[in-house]
């Protein structure tokens, strides 16, 4: 009962994910053998990329992920291989608290406040007692400007510039990478893609191959390196809903902003190999205590 | 593990059916906010949570050991000897055997060179704390029975029974005394390094720790090898083990080296300046 309101629910907000999702053909998330999937192979041969266990062995290897890596080169939908996702990586534990924890720290820790008030002692004037203190029949006074009276100061208003920056412990911001990118995966929002080269820098080509594959409407996609050609910044410059990234500025963030995640071979080895890392390194206590600033 | 890996199983498959994860659609846990304004009526108001008066309302936090008019604890009797000197004696904060043996087979430690605190601290996951009187590590015979590895290990307190389990495998054991400053070096050599100052020699023991090191039995760094050699014999016939011959070991070189008493670091002498930007160390003049 309950799984067919949020399946009618998921219908109506979101149906291209929907009609994604149902082919099974074409999901983008393959948990069977690769033998098993009738997938039409890749024109050339295919690229099979298994992951190597050797350094950072999974709390289980049964859940290991794999994914289609589709081609740039054309419109049209073509599976150039096959990967193998890391499961502590894309597969993990989806904490959407520790999401949500990371999307708040993100908004707030570079957030000031300019809000202003000012208090009695800032107010313009005031200085004079306005009446004498007895005989007039009137309320003590000694200023116009006291927070009691019209006009007057204000009493624990906001003060301008006011920092909300904090960190979030350190391994919070490494779970809500793993927990997001586990999420996006799971919920067929994530593509792999063999490279960033696309043949033109229409963005038509580009508005058309989102559309013939259902991804979207916005997309971020990533890449290893800091430098993307010319024709995929060409065709995305335009388009506000596609935006380019490199691996060390993926965020919480951004990912939840965007609907689909799109990863390069480079970029998915890249964060597998940094979360890895440090998820297994030995002196991980070491990032743990107070924040400081300019610490190396 | 196990139940963990089903729960995320079960969650990643959930997901599947939910609607699309978004900034819009994220809530923090339910209750892990604290609310900080204070309620009125209904909402917690009245007394807001202080009950009637007194010194629940009033912030009265009484003094340490107070008994609100009694004689208290502390004073009621005139001499208390048992914590005398107790900021003065010397911690030795335990690892046992089993997780020496965890750190071994999950490669944190290399059993192809010997062992001293500077092996066990770079491991990561062990801390010696020379300032709050730690004074190095003892070993403790937790996991006596399930110990295979052969080591040369040096630590600072061993009891018999550790010392015959290390000794049936073929290794060797040896205890040792740091004084803090050698013990600040070993417990984070590359930071002391970064200083840039020569090495400076290991101080003897204090007089109370002199028996300890220098009685054979618990394998102390200044006692006669001779008689350290008589009583591993002697161990093996009381626990009733076969002593491997060290002299027939492939890795004999490495089972018997040892730190001379002034010596900090196995390799460096004192008087030697490491600069650990170009990797290179600088000796004496001979």
């Amino acid at each position: 009962m309950l799984n067919n309101i949020l399946k009618t629910s998921r219908q109506v907000l979101y149906p291209v994910a929907r009609t994604f999702s149902r082919s099974s053909n074409q999901c983008n998330v393959v948990t069977e053998a690769p033998a098993a999937v009738s997938a039409p192979p890749a024109a050339g041969s295919p690229l099979i990329l298994p992951q190597d266990y050797t350094d950072c062995l999974p709390v289980s290897r049964s859940t290991a992920r794999q994914a289609w890596i589709e081609n740039t080169d054309a419109v049209a939908e073509r599976k150039v291989g096959l990967i193998e996702l890391h499961p502590d990586i894309f597969a993990a534990q989806p904490r959407v608290d520790i999401i949500q924890e990371n999307v708040e720290w993100q908004r707030k820790y570079r957030y000031v406040s300019m809000a202003h008030t000012k208090t009695r002692a800032e107010v313009r004037g005031g200085g004079r007692k306005p009446w004498p203190q007895k005989g007039g029949g009137r309320a003590r006074h000694g200023s116009l400007r006291s927070p009691m009276l019209k006009g007057g100061g204000v009493v624990h208003g906001p003060r301008s510039p006011t920092t909300h920056f904090y960190m979030l412990p350190f391994y919070k911001r490494v779970l809500g990478l793993t927990s997001t990118l586990s999420v996006k995966l799971a919920q067929d929002d994530l593509h792999i893609i063999e490279s960033v080269d696309i043949p033109t820098g229409d963005a038509e080509f580009l508005k058309d191959l989102i559309a013939e594959r259902n991804w979207g409407p916005s997309v971020l996609i990533v890449d290893e390196d800091h430098m993307f050609p010319a024709n995929i910044c060409q065709a995305s410059d335009d388009l506000g809903y596609v935006n380019l990234m490199p691996t060390f500025g993926l965020n919480v963030y951004s990912m939840l902003k965007h609907d689909t995640l799109v990863l390069t071979v480079a970029a998915v080895k890249h964060l597998e190999q940094r979360l890895l890392y440090q998820l297994n390194r030995n002196d991980a206590a070491s990032k743990g205590g107070k924040f400081k600033l300019d610490q190396v | 593990m196990a139940h963990l890996r089903e729960t995320t199983d079960k969650a990643l498959k959930l997901l599947r059916t939910l609607p699309r994860v978004q900034i819009g659609n994220l809530r923090p846990n339910p209750n892990s906010k604290q609310n900080d304004k204070r309620g009125r009526a209904q909402h917690g108001g009245d007394k807001h949570g202080a009950g009637n008066k007194g010194s629940g309302q009033r912030q009265n936090f009484m003094r340490l050991g107070y008994e609100t008019g009694n004689q208290p604890f502390y004073l009621r009797f005139p001499y208390e000897p048992y914590y005398k000197g107790h900021h003065l004696k010397r911690q030795y904060p335990p690892i046992s055997l089993l997780q020496l043996q965890v750190l071994i087979d999950t490669n944190r430690i290399d059993i192809s060179q010997p062992i001293d605190i500077s092996t066990l601290c770079n491991s990561g996951l062990l801390k010696l704390k020379p300032a709050e009187m730690e004074y190095g590590f003892q070993l403790t015979d937790d996991g006596l029975d399930n110990f295979q590895a052969k080591i040369n290990i040096e630590v600072q307190h061993a009891s018999e029974a550790v010392i015959a389990a290390i000794e049936k495998n073929g290794g060797v054991i040896r205890t040792a005394y740091y004084d803090p400053r050698s013990l600040h070096m070993l417990a984070n050599p590359k930071k002391w390094f970064e200083k840039g100052v020569p090495i400076p020699s290991r101080m003897l023991p204090p007089q109370d720790a002199v028996d300890y090191y220098t009685n054979p039995k618990n394998r102390g760094y200044l006692a006669n090898p001779e008689a350290i050699s008589q009583d591993r014999l002697v161990l093996a016939q009381k626990y009733g083990y076969q002593l491997p011959k060290i002299e027939e070991d492939s890795a004999y070189e490495m089972l018997t080296t040892t730190k001379d008493p002034r010596q900090v670091f196995y390799g460096l002498e004192p008087g030697w300046l490491i600069n650990i930007v170009d990797k290179t160390i600088i000796k004496r003049k001979q």
